[in-house]
């Protein structure tokens, strides 16, 4: 947690000093200042939903402050000072500090541009109280999404650019300053909903009480296909839509699929085709890598149940396997624009997905046997609390899943050309898929061997 | 009669700290056997080494014959509910009871069938409620996972604190399905509890754990709950 944190953090000083210097090469013709303000927009979104899956809301800590001799009025600011602190809000203040001080040295007004800061902290600080409000709340949430992908969709594609427009207000900050009163009214204004809003429920039937979800079914019966396995496959089905931390899963897989737009958009990594093959992966492997690598983990709330109900290990990894392939054969249909690119970039996608298939599925789940990571289902993952499995056996199991596909791929791309690379790592592949049974033992094993400490790390309170 | 469970030379202990020692203790099959003692005697770790959650440091249990720890044929003939653990939360009670159905190979219909013999018990608060098994109640929780210890006619059952967070009602429902589980359909039912009283009436024999050592083997009569409650009052 800390290490993320810190990394994340190092990133924002870097980008903090950086990002004036960036822009000031990329388009020297114009101030940089100036464009650092006509992308604000992107932050002010990118932020919202961000918090949105991230951010924990602080009614949740209000249960064992409703009983203290303390003033109802004080526990609540408090509460909503004390998310103040929280990491979200703490980056940008990493990052706006390095650039203020390099706008200052650059010759800008140091008075104006501290008033420009306080401004941008004012925003980050209502966007702190506008998720608060926001929160749980499904379609702001898609709201904002969709307005993000659309402003930047229009803007690449040179139909419509929305950064000259919102610049200016975020450039009167600097220029006019009075404006910054605007923010800092939004502050307060918003820090008085937040507070009105949780004085209305500060009750143990009011906001603190866990939300209870409503009933869903569907019908799964379409899975008994898989005869034995069904059994765990609808159950998965069910722990996924019914539990807030999958889900979460399920969100981040999707944006995995998006993570070759990096790559493939990039003419530089054209002639480094390895880091295509490593995107590739990533494409399709979404959900196999990040379900799979909590695979037992996700049965942690009731693993003494399955411990000693008769289960048969083979069973259970191979449902879960199959879970997998299912998860890695959709994001491949859905990587289908990705022809857009190329047949060479699609070629490329669909080797890297029958890598996942047969070889990655099963060193996610080696790794996630030896994971051990109690999991809360209904809790939505703290920031970087992703990185608790991050340790040095974590890291070195990830490193055949990285490093892995891209040997494979680079050997006979090197030596022969580029399509045999492609069936090089498309082969993997089925040679994994060959050799399934013997993996699964071997995985099979190592749950039989750690079996007591498994159980014992997943009854462990959090 | 014939003995089921079979513990020998059993104990635990976590570093120097000896939480169970069990020299011998065999029951027959079909008793109802209840284990009484104050928290941390070491009623949970012989449940969890019953039920292989646990390592023993010294000996064994048999289950039926098999050693619990060696090999794992002794699942599906024996069942249990020891805490929440044992539920799946995000389930309704109707999928939680299908699902333990399809792993102890019981059909459907079989437990609709079983659940149909516990509608008294059930008092309409477990069945047709569109509710996950974690919005329930914590005594109604308790109901659902009693009941799936049920399912596929084990031999052995094995409930832990089973009286606990139960209404009054309840409780003495609870009393006649574990004397009718023993009495008439032969099941071994292992059961620990604070409740004196309760442990008394259902069963045919208490055993007193105190630092995981046995202090009292009894079988009950007339005279038992008086014993037990001058040895717990010392």
């Amino acid at each position: 947690m800390i290490l993320g944190a810190l990394y994340f953090g190092g990133l924002a000083i870097l980008a903090g000093i950086g990002v004036f210097f960036i822009f000031k090469k990329a388009i020297p013709d114009q101030d940089p200042f100036m464009l650092i303000n006509n992308y604000m927009i992107y932050w002010v979104m990118g932020d919202l939903a961000l918090r949105y899956f991230m951010q924990q809301l602080p009614v949740m800590n209000i249960k064992p402050m409703l009983l203290l001799p303390v003033k109802r009025q004080s526990v609540i600011q408090f509460l909503l000072l004390k998310t103040s602190f929280s990491f979200f809000n703490i980056l940008p203040l990493l990052f706006f500090i390095p650039l203020t001080i390099v706008l200052m040295v650059q010759g800008y007004n140091p008075l104006m541009a501290v008033l420009w800061f306080a401004s941008i902290l004012a925003i980050s600080f209502s966007i702190n109280f506008l998720n608060f409000i926001l929160n749980k709340n499904n379609t702001a949430f898609y709201v904002v999404i969709a307005l993000l992908a659309s402003f930047i969709g229009l803007q690449y594609f040179n139909i419509f650019d929305i950064t000259p427009y919102t610049g200016v207000f975020f450039n009167s900050f600097y220029e006019v300053g009075f404006t910054a009163l605007l923010p800092v009214a939004l502050v307060i204004v918003l820090f008085r909903m937040n507070y009105r809003l949780l004085r209305k429920n500060f009750y143990v039937d009011g906001a603190v009480q866990t939300k209870k979800e409503k009933f869903k079914n569907y019908n799964l019966e379409f899975l008994n296909r898989f005869g034995t396995l069904a059994t765990f496959l609808k159950n998965d089905v069910k722990m996924i839509t019914r539990n807030a931390r999958p889900k979460q899963v399920l969100l981040m897989s999707f944006l995995f699929l998006f993570y070759g737009l990096i790559f493939f958009t990039q003419d530089t990594y054209k002639n480094m085709p390895v880091f295509l093959a490593f995107a590739a992966i990533f494409v399709s492997g979404g959900f196999l890598i990040t379900f799979g690598q909590l695979v037992p983990s996700w049965d942690s709330e009731y693993y003494k149940l399955m411990m000693s109900q008769n289960v048969s290990y083979k069973k259970y990894l191979e449902s879960k396997w199959l879970l997998m392939v299912i998860g890695c054969a959709v994001s491949f249909v859905l990587s289908t624009p990705y022809i857009y690119f190329g047949w060479d970039i699609y070629a490329m996608i669909a080797a890297g997905a029958s890598f996942n298939i047969g070889l990655n599925s099963f060193i996610t789940l080696y790794g996630g046997a030896l994971n051990r990571v109690p999991i809360e289902l209904n809790q939505k993952a703290k920031a970087f609390s992703n990185t608790q499995g991050f340790n040095p056996t974590q890291l070195l199991i990830s490193l055949p899943k990285i490093l892995g596909p891209m040997i494979i791929f680079y050997l006979p791309y090197k030596f022969i050309n580029f399509n045999a690379g492609i069936i090089a790592l498309a082969l993997s592949g089925v040679l994994g898929l060959v050799f399934k049974s013997y993996f699964l033992k071997i995985i099979e094993n190592l749950y039989q061997k750690n079996k007591y400490k498994t159980i014992s790390a997943f009854s462990e309170k959090k | 009669m014939e003995t089921i469970i079979k513990v020998q030379n059993l104990s635990k202990s976590y570093k120097a700290d000896k939480v169970l020692d069990i020299e011998a203790l065999d029951i027959p099959k079909g008793q109802s056997f209840g284990l009484v003692g104050n928290n941390g005697a070491g009623k949970t770790t012989f449940f969890s080494l019953l039920l292989d959650l646990i390592q023993p440091t010294t000996g064994h249990i048999e289950n039926k014959g098999i050693i619990v720890s060696e090999n794992e044929d002794w699942k599906p003939y024996t069942s249990s509910f020891i805490d929440e653990s044992f539920l799946i939360g995000y389930l309704t009670a109707e999928e939680y009871f299908y699902f333990i159905g399809d792993l102890r190979n019981t059909s459907k219909a079989e437990v609709d069938e079983l659940l149909a013999e516990f509608a008294d018990f059930f008092h309409g608060e477990i069945l047709n409620q569109k509710k996950y098994l974690r919005d329930l109640s914590k005594g109604n929780q308790k109901k659902a996972g009693i009941v799936a210890a049920l399912i596929g006619n084990p031999e052995v059952v094995i409930l832990d604190e089973p009286f606990a967070n139960l209404d009054p009602t309840t409780q003495i429902r609870l009393k006649k399905i574990i004397k009718d589980l023993s009495a008439q359909k032969n099941v071994t039912v292992l059961v620990s509890s604070h409740d004196l009283m309760h442990v008394t009436e259902v069963c045919e024999r208490v055993v007193v754990l105190d630092k995981g050592q046995v202090v009292k083997d009894i079988y009950t009569s007339e005279a038992t709950l008086k014993e037990l409650e001058l040895y717990f009052e010392r």
